[in-house]
């Protein structure tokens, strides 16, 4: 209301109302400076973000990196026949959004819990140990961390010492864990929380200080209870958070990540852990098809796409708060 | 206040989130600094070319030393003041075809590039400059030391783009150590007392009566590396086991020249049933399949695996770090392991020294279209096939890495083999001058009749060996480990797995598949309860079936058969 005072009496057409296009150019006007300091970004957008575009038209060409654009020949759409004709690609599908679903719904769900946990601690000390300890695998690189994974899952790792200790493995007969397909998924969840439960928690615990603790005092007096002041003040006042969060997280739901998949990969467990990033891989850049990879990264962009507007659609209608 | 707060919680989660799916983001890219930039652009042409210094990149695609220049060794400076060339060499580092692929991509190559396995991406990319008119300006060496295999290399529109690695020259020296063979720890031979082995159940017996004695040290029969491609090391046994040598996907009848597959053969089937029953006795190391390289290394160093099947090159690592503990303190030598001829049967003559092939025409060193002067690199080349300068990147400098005696044969004294260890192999530069460049073959011979790879003169080899070296070969009466092997028959196409393919021809696909397909069913087959074998087995047989086999075995054939005429062309 206080704005649309401004706006009305301040403009240069003083006793005409401006409307539409022009009440645009007279918000432009006064903007200018923000306009100004913006067009660095746009232009740093528009070369990294929508010129690399034009690399699209390589997946409907047989490309041949020695050729000139006007040499390439051009073949349609083989290419995404290829891709949605073959049986891998639904495996390959159904493997990206199977590890993406299980990394956004863990992802969140500890580190949210995490960071209400941490958020109660009144133990600065205690706090600091738990929140460096917790986030620092996030800081190994997955090279690293995979073999960390590999020595504690092989048959004369910890994992399995532990189950022979406990009797519930026979000796000699240890599990190889990498070894059985269905596993791969829960390894990959498994690792993914470990390396980054801390890192994610960073988001949720800066948002909980910006909650007034004039709040928390009023709800002790009123004798709400801890688990109380949790889910009636924390939970509502990081909620924004949380919902842009997830919108964002959605529109990568295609993108299950490289590295794990890769490192932790093998030709048993292929049929579990083969992502659509190793299928471009393999099948694309290795065999230098890049008009393969080309169109499935279309793909991918595409439906994450439509994936982000979806969501944020859902946003809308639920009344929460959203990108755009 | 409240709508303030939620705005600001709003911007900071915006931002947050960003900066971390930008960081990802930036961790995928491969990081591409081979820049051709860095030759030195004061070369003029002309006026004394060859004492202008000059610097070109090269970059290796295969992983392996780490980056430095050629003239920070003692060799590479020996040579750069012979051409006033320095090479700046960067090696692999994770996977090749990404590296390529974005060097083709940016269309920026280094001056110089040895592209391994993804030498056809890089010749479909145009990325090679024909050599021909070069050579005939200045490389008088390069013909005398390639002569016809020139010819072999030539791409199809009949212009050479690339040299081979390497080229028989002179009288051929074998090597005193098979390029492959099932290896065993020499505790297990002593202890069984040196019996001859020859057949994968008596190496196999032998291995599992170690163990049982030896239960308390908690041992492996077998470990085999799996490890992305270097699976191979698995999937190769089958052909050794029938007396063939390391043709690849296929073993090539010496008098038909039929080239046939056998990853799903009978050969593979006993193979894998062999490794099953080993497995089920609790002797096979499970983790195989799912361990790296580095892993797999570690594991034939840690004194506990008895037996395991690879190529020399490929367990060397392992070799060395065993040899030199061995060296220090004898007691460790049991620990080390001896090469057998192994076979399904005693009548098949095994095939695992390497005997006179041909050239390899799917590897190769390549001037690309980014280098600035490509005839100062050939001179370089050119120079650097001289007989004395390959004298000198294998026996390095008289009086210092080696001797000469009075009938002219080189050797190296005790203090000399001492001292040449892995950082004096850096330093001297022996290292970065072993294989990536143009040179004579490792079997070669030269003018005066010595060896040029150190290892194959018979002097340096005997000298090489410790006691318990000379020990074990005594043992079986046999002055060098391949005696104990089966002389190589002529194969004039050897190896298979050299011949050049396109990207994305069904040959390469075939392969692919191929790769695909064992890769999952071969460690189902291992690690299989032994009355699921049979079944699983089939349903890999029903899969390898939709393969087209036989236009790979035609094609294949094709190959030999032209290698074996060009080789018959030659003499």
């Amino acid at each position: 209301m206080e704005t649309k005072a401004i706006l009305a009496t301040s403009g240069p057409a003083a006793n005409k109302k401006p409307k539409g296009i022009r009440l645009f150019f007279i918000k432009l006007a006064r903007q200018r400076a923000l306009v100004v300091m913006s067009v660095p970004f746009l232009i740093w957008l528009f070369i990294f973000k929508y010129v690399p575009i034009w690399g699209w038209t390589i997946a409907f060409q047989d490309y041949k990196p020695a050729l000139k654009f006007w040499d390439q020949t051009w073949i349609g759409f083989e290419h995404f026949k290829f891709l949605f004709g073959d049986e891998r690609f639904v495996r390959v599908l159904r493997n990206t959004l199977a590890m993406s679903s299980i990394n956004l719904v863990l992802g969140f769900v500890t580190a949210i819990v995490l960071a209400l946990l941490l958020n109660e601690i009144r133990q600065v000390a205690f706090k600091r140990t738990v929140q460096t300890i917790s986030y620092l695998p996030h800081f190994i690189s997955w090279v690293v961390a995979a073999s960390i994974i590999q020595t504690t899952l092989s048959p004369d790792g910890i994992l399995n010492q532990m189950l022979i200790w406990l009797g519930i493995v026979d000796k000699g007969n240890e599990i190889l864990f990498l070894g059985i397909p269905e596993y791969f998924w829960g390894i990959f969840g498994a690792s993914s929380v470990w390396k980054d439960i801390g890192w994610n928690t960073i988001v949720y615990l800066a948002a909980m200080t910006t909650i007034d603790p004039s709040q928390y005092e009023a709800a002790e007096i009123d004798g709400a209870s801890r688990l109380k002041r949790m889910r009636y003040i924390t939970l509502p006042g990081i909620k924004p958070v949380i919902v842009v969060l997830l919108i964002m997280n959605i529109g990568y739901l295609l993108e299950s990540g490289f590295e794990p998949q890769y490192l932790l990969g093998n030709g048993m467990n292929v049929d579990y852990s083969e992502n659509i990033d190793i299928f471009v891989l393999k099948y694309g850049i290795a065999q230098s098809n890049f008009s393969l990879s080309i169109a499935a990264g279309m793909f991918k962009t595409v439906v994450s796409f439509v994936l982000l507007f979806a969501a944020n659609h859902i946003a809308k209608r639920a009344g929460e708060s959203r990108l755009f | 206040m409240l709508r303030k707060r939620k705005l600001a919680l709003l911007g900071l989660a915006a931002v947050l989130s960003f900066s971390v799916v930008t960081a990802c983001s930036g961790s995928k890219k491969e990081n591409n600094n081979a820049a051709p930039g860095t030759s030195s652009p004061g070369v003029s042409e002309g006026t004394e070319p060859k004492k202008d210094k000059a610097t070109f990149t090269i970059f290796n695609g295969v992983a392996g030393s780490k980056d430095g220049n050629t003239n920070e060794t003692t060799i590479g400076k020996m040579l750069e003041d012979q051409t006033g060339v320095n090479f700046k060499l960067e090696f692999l580092v994770g996977d090749l075809n990404t590296k390529i692929g974005t060097m083709i991509a940016s269309n920026e190559y280094p001056d110089v590039l040895i592209p391994d396995a993804a030498i056809e991406e890089v010749l479909n990319a145009g990325a090679f400059i024909p050599l021909d008119d070069l050579i005939d300006k200045y490389g008088p060496n390069i013909k005398r030391v390639y002569g016809k295999d020139l010819d072999q290399m030539r791409a199809k529109d009949g212009k050479l783009y690339v040299l081979p690695m390497s080229a028989q020259v002179g009288n051929f020296v074998p090597d005193p150590e098979p390029a492959a063979a099932f290896y065993i720890q020499r505790r297990v031979l002593e202890e069984a007392g040196y019996p001859k082995v020859r057949t994968l159940d008596q190496y196999l017996k032998l291995i599992e009566d170690f163990a049982n004695k030896h239960k308390d040290e908690n041992l492996t029969g077998m470990v085999t590396l799996t490890h992305d491609w270097r699976f191979f090391a698995t999937s190769n046994p089958p052909m050794h086991l029938m007396g063939y040598p390391n043709d690849g996907n296929v073993m090539v009848d010496v008098n038909t020249l039929e080239a046939k597959t056998y990853s799903a053969s009978d050969a593979a089937k006993k193979w894998l049933q062999a490794l099953n029953g080993l497995n089920a006795k609790g002797l096979f190391d499970k983790a195989s399949f799912v361990d790296n390289y580095d892993q797999y290394i570690a594991k034939l160093t840690s004194h506990k695996v008895l037996g395991f099947f690879d190529q020399r090159w490929q367990a060397a690592n392992a070799f060395n770090a065993l040899k030199d503990a061995a060296r220090k303190d004898p007691s460790q030598d049991a620990y080390n392991y001896f090469p057998l001829p192994i076979t399904f049967d005693e009548n098949i003559p095994d095939a695992y020294v390497d005997g006179l092939g041909s050239v390899i025409t799917n590897r190769g060193i390549g001037i690309t279209v980014s280098a600035k002067d490509p005839a100062r690199i050939i001179q370089y080349f050119d120079n650097l096939l001289k007989e004395e300068n390959q004298i000198l990147i294998s026996w390095g400098i008289k009086g210092e890495t080696y001797e000469v005696n009075e009938q002219g044969r080189f050797y190296r004294t005790k203090e000399q083999i001492d001292k040449i260890d892995e950082a004096f192999n850096q330093k001297f530069g022996f290292k970065y001058y072993s294989w990536n460049w143009p040179s004579y073959g490792a079997n070669s011979s030269f003018s005066d009749g010595n060896a040029k790879g150190v290892g194959y003169q018979p002097e340096v080899f005997q000298m090489s060996l410790t006691e318990a070296d000379q020990k074990i070969l005594d043992q079986y009466g046999i002055q060098t480990y391949t005696q104990l092997f089966a002389k190589p028959l002529e194969r004039p196409w050897y190896p298979a797995w050299g011949f050049a393919k396109d990207a994305k021809s069904p040959e390469a696909m075939w392969e692919t598949k191929k790769d695909e397909l064992t890769k999952k069913y071969y460690p189902k087959l291992v690690l299989a309860a032994s009355d699921k074998f049979d079944t699983i087995w089939n349903d890999f047989l029903k899969e390898f079936g939709k393969l087209d086999t036989a236009g790979y075995e035609k094609w294949t054939t094709e190959q030999v058969k032209k290698k074996v005429e060009a080789a018959q062309g030659n003499s």
